[in-house]
Formats: C-alpha cells, structure tokens, sequence
C-alpha cells in the first residue's frame, strides 16, 4: 500500500480543491498512521483473508425508504441568507464558463 | 468501410413529488430558489434519506428495458467541487447500479436492431446555472431532482439509430409517467460518445465524447458532423483526440472543451449515509405489477381490436392521446369508430385551438355517449358531430336531451318506413338488379335515395335492415 504521507495528503487535499495548515495535515498523518497500525494488527489475526470486506454492518429494509411527500422547504431569504451576491432571487457568482 | 460506433448516456429527471435524497419539492417552472431544504445547500450536520417513489420509478424502467435489477440499492459518493452541487459530492451509483444487462429493440429503416444497454442508476441532479457574459447566476431549484442515468453499450451506428433509441427510451419514460422526457425542458439529456472504424473490426477507435445535447435533432447533427470530422482526420492522417467536446449550435460544429489530461478525479466511495437498502421481492414485484402499459404493449392491443397501423401509431405517438383513447373505449365502445373521432374531429379542435389533449374541455365519457349512440343507431355520424359542436360550445348540456331532439318527428313506425322503402324500390329497379349483380354501391344509393325521401328522419340501422329484407323479397 502506499505510504500515507504529508505530501500525498496535500496532493488529495489539492485534487479536492482545499487546503490546511501545517499543524492540521500533521496532526492527520499521525491519525492515518494509528489506523494504519491497527490494520496491520487486524491483518496478523488467523483467518481473516477469508472475511469479505463490508462498508456497512448491517442492510435495512425498504421501510427505511421515505415516501414521495414534499415537506421542509425553507423560505428564499434564508436560504439566500449567505450569499454574498444575490440578483433576481439567484446567487450571482464570477462566470464559471470559460 | 469506416463505420460508426456510438454509445449513449441519457439522464432522465423524474417526475417525482420530492427530491432523491430530501423532501424538498420537485415543480419545473417555479420562482427560483424557493423548492430548497438545507439538504440541498449542504449545510453542515444534514443527511440523505432516499426516496421511495424514485427508487420504484427506477425499477419500472429497469423491467422495461428488461435489465436484472439488483435487490440491494446502494449508493456512493463523486466528489467534485463546483457551484451547482454545494454539498461538494454528488450522491449516484457507481460500484452497484441499480439495474444491469438490459436491451431494447429500435425498427430502423435498415431493419430491427437490438441496443444492449450496460446500466442504469440512480443519482441526484445539480443546480440550475445560467451563465451571462460577466457572471453566472444559480438556482438552486432543480438540485436534488431525482435522476436515472442510462448507459447503453457502444453498439449503435447511426444518427438514425442513436435518435430511434432515444426516442423509444422518451417513449418508455413518458408512458411509465417516470418523466416527461422532455428534451426543450430538460427533463432528459444526453450524452454521446462516438468513435469510428473499419466495419467488422474488433478495435475501436479513439472516442469522443460530446455533453448536454438537448434536442433529438442536435443528436442528429452532432453525430453527423463528428463521424465526417473523424473519417476527414482518418483519411488525412490527422490524429482524433480523445476529448470531450462541445456542439456549437451556430456554426453547427463540434468544438474541443477538455482533453483526456484533464480529466477529474472524482474519488468514488461508497456513501456512508446510506445504509445498503435490500429491497425485497414483494416490492419489486408491486413496483412493476403497478406501472402503467407501454406503448408497445397498446400498439399490439391497438392492432388486435382491428385499428390500422397508422392509426394505432399516431395513438401510441402521444402518451396522453393514448390515455384519453384507453378512456373511451373503456366505455365498451368500438375501437374504430372512437380511433375515427379522436383522430378526425378531436383532433381537429386541438389544431386549431392549439391545445393538447390534457386541456381538451369534453370528456372521455362524454365522447363515448356520443359514439354509443350512433352505435345504437339512435343518432346518425352527422348528427353525433352536431352535438359534439354543440356541446363543444356548452359543456352543460345533455347529450341525451340533445339526441332525443333528433329524434323528435322521426319515423319510428316500420310500416311507413317500410312504405317508403318500397316506393323507392320501385322507382330504382335498374338498382335492385345492381344489388343483386354483386355491386354493393347500389345499396348505399337505396339507402341515400330512402334518407332523402324521409329527410334523414329514420334510424339508420333499422332502415339498413328493413331495405335488406325487402331486397332479399324481390
């Protein structure tokens, strides 16, 4: 695997367009290497390349779903609260088209 | 001989009440950013919860497009940075697309062609962006919007082909009620990717890809345009780049947007929001027992009940033309005569008033109490179209009072109806000896020659059958 270091968390941060101090990519490459070091340990245990890989404990059921009911609108002026530039009731940003 | 090699992507915005992943409302034409949760404008701390009616739209699709659905719905995250998605990822299905393996057939002028088709998935459509020359303003209205993305293997080799298959896929979608497959609206766009090579070869040649078509016609002239423009640079021995380009409507060329180089990285995961949904048997199966018949389902119906090809088809071309046939007939009135009446003179009001049939004032039931009346011999075509006008212009009134005012002073006793026929046997004799000839005109000239003695003031049917007795007599 490749190894997790300050500058392959900057290049991800760049490729997801952000950015962090120093101290703050520090402090995630030492998290990166505790989970790294847990894998390993997870790793030696006996057997556990037979165990497929899962994301999510558990499935649920199609009750989960929600129904197809309109609800939870916010008005206009709250959602256009933050908006540094409103025109026309729409968020006026620089031209994203080239 | 250089050959095309197209595949297609079309997304598809449902017509859904809510949102995919929040319960903000779905309403095309609204003011703008008025259908918003603060799911949508990603605001911290908010989390997904998908929608059942999307969810079941997607299967009837798949099962319309005989796919194998798959029973556990999962999603994942594209991670991309950009105004029209302010969470910063779009939630789609990437590893597990909801359907898979499907085909539809397309008829072409070159024969019947099956297009197999590689996936379908469900995502969330992006924000409405309107790019002026200085700016770009944004609604976020339309973020959120359920979508289903169609992917089709690069198995078509046509503009006919590609426009025959997108418009099937309109008609699938359309009749489902999943969308209004509306191009000019949006409501479905698409995507296309072409390549060309030597017809018969294994290799593929360097593709391109071309975004946002919005009209069957642009699909039409994109593909045209790309396939001389590749075959040019085949010929000449300039290299095709594989890129993406645009189509620019005014010089009706493609032009290059971003090349291979460019091209981001989304980081797919799985969306850990989202618990995996298995979805079970019974609702699939109710999902798909409940939608609504295809048009190529009616058409065959249509052909069985004895309508002509051409009149079946122009039913089928029209979704709501259809539902409002499938409504008269229901009234158990002939399929022909209610095809002739929704094809003649209904469709001649919506010509010239300009509307569709959804804003046709008469009902279904109304025109199918005219129809059964002539059925019935009650009335007569003529007069059924005087109270089709009539009541065209006051929708209150009776079409049965105003039928019985046609049958005021008619000739209901079949001795003086039958005196009549008999003068004008008489007077016809060359006719009678025609009839019996084998030429059936005669008996539509008896029959004129009857209604002109008695005004029109008898029933049809009965006449018919009173001068075929007589004619047998003599």
């Amino acid at each position: 695997m490749k190894e997790v270091n300050i500058d392959v968390l900057k290049n991800v941060a760049n490729s997801l367009m952000f950015d962090m101090s120093e101290d703050e990519y520090r402090l995630l490459e030492g998290e990166f290497h505790t989970t790294l070091k847990q894998m390993d340990l997870i790793h030696n245990i006996k057997g556990v390349e037979d165990v497929t890989p899962m994301t999510f404990p558990y499935e649920v059921t199609t009750s989960a779903l929600r129904e197809d009911e309109p609800s939870e609108v916010i008005s206009s002026d709250e959602a256009l609260k933050n908006a540094k530039d409103v025109i026309e009731k729409q968020i006026r940003i620089p031209r994203v088209l080239k | 001989m250089l050959e095309a090699v197209i595949g297609l992507e079309i997304h598809i915005e449902m017509k859904t009440k809510s949102k995919m992943f929040s319960s903000g409302p779905v309403q095309y034409g609204d003011e703008t950013n008025t259908n918003v949760t603060v799911y949508d404008l990603g605001f911290p701390g908010v989390l997904p919860t998908v929608n059942k009616g999307a969810v079941i739209n997607a299967i009837r699709v798949c099962h319309a497009l005989h796919m194998e659905i798959d029973p556990v719905l999962r999603f994942d995250r594209k991670n991309y940075f950009y105004s029209d998605l302010p969470k910063g990822y779009q939630i789609t299905q990437y590893f597990k697309p909801i359907g898979k393996n499907g085909y539809l057939t397309i008829n072409t002028s070159s024969g019947e062609h099956k297009i197999e088709i590689e996936r379908l998935h469900i995502e969330e459509d992006t924000a409405k962006q309107l790019h002026s020359y200085d700016c770009t303003l944004i609604d976020y209205n339309r973020c959120g919007t359920p979508l289903i993305e169609i992917v089709s293997k690069p198995q078509i080799h046509s503009s006919e082909e590609a426009m025959k298959y997108i418009d099937e896929i309109r008609s699938i979608v359309s009749f489902l009620d999943v969308s209004d497959g509306k191009m000019e609206e949006g409501s479905l766009r698409c995507d296309v990717n072409i390549s060309v090579h030597e017809k018969g070869s294994n290799e593929f040649g360097t593709r391109v890809e071309i975004k946002n078509l919005n009209s069957i016609m642009n699909v039409e002239k994109v593909l045209d345009y790309e396939f001389e423009r590749q075959c040019k640079c085949l010929e000449t021995g300039e290299p095709i780049i594989q890129e993406t380009r645009r189509f620019d409507e005014a010089s009706k060329t493609t032009q290059p947007m971003r090349n291979k180089t460019d091209a981001v990285d989304y980081k797919y995961y799985p969306e850990a929001n989202i618990l995996p949904v298995k979805l079970d048997e019974a609702f699939i199966y109710e999902a798909i027992r409940t939608s609504n018949e295809l048009a190529s389902s009616k058409l065959k119906r249509y052909l069985e009940s004895g309508l002509s090809e051409y009149d079946a088809n122009i039913l089928i071309s029209d979704k709501d033309l259809s539902n409002y046939f499938d409504n008269i007939v229901q009234n158990g009135v002939s399929y022909k005569l209610s095809a002739n009446w929704l094809i003649g003179d209904i469709s001649a009001v919506l010509n010239k008033e300009d509307i569709s049939i959804t804003k046709f004032p008469l009902s279904p039931d109304q025109i199918a109490e005219i129809i059964s009346l002539i059925e019935s011999g009650k009335i007569n075509n003529k007069q059924g179209r005087e109270i089709f006008a009539k009541i065209l212009e006051n929708n209150t009134l009776s079409i049965t009072e105003l039928a019985s005012e046609f049958n005021k002073g008619m000739i209901s006793e079949s001795d003086e109806l039958l005196k009549i026929i008999n003068e004008v046997l008489d007077e016809n004799e060359q006719s009678i000896i025609d009839y019996k000839a084998g030429r059936d005109k005669a008996l539509g000239y008896l029959m004129g020659q009857v209604m002109k003695k008695t005004g029109g003031k008898v029933n049809p049917k009965d006449t018919n059958s009173l001068l075929l007795e007589e004619l047998k007599r003599r």
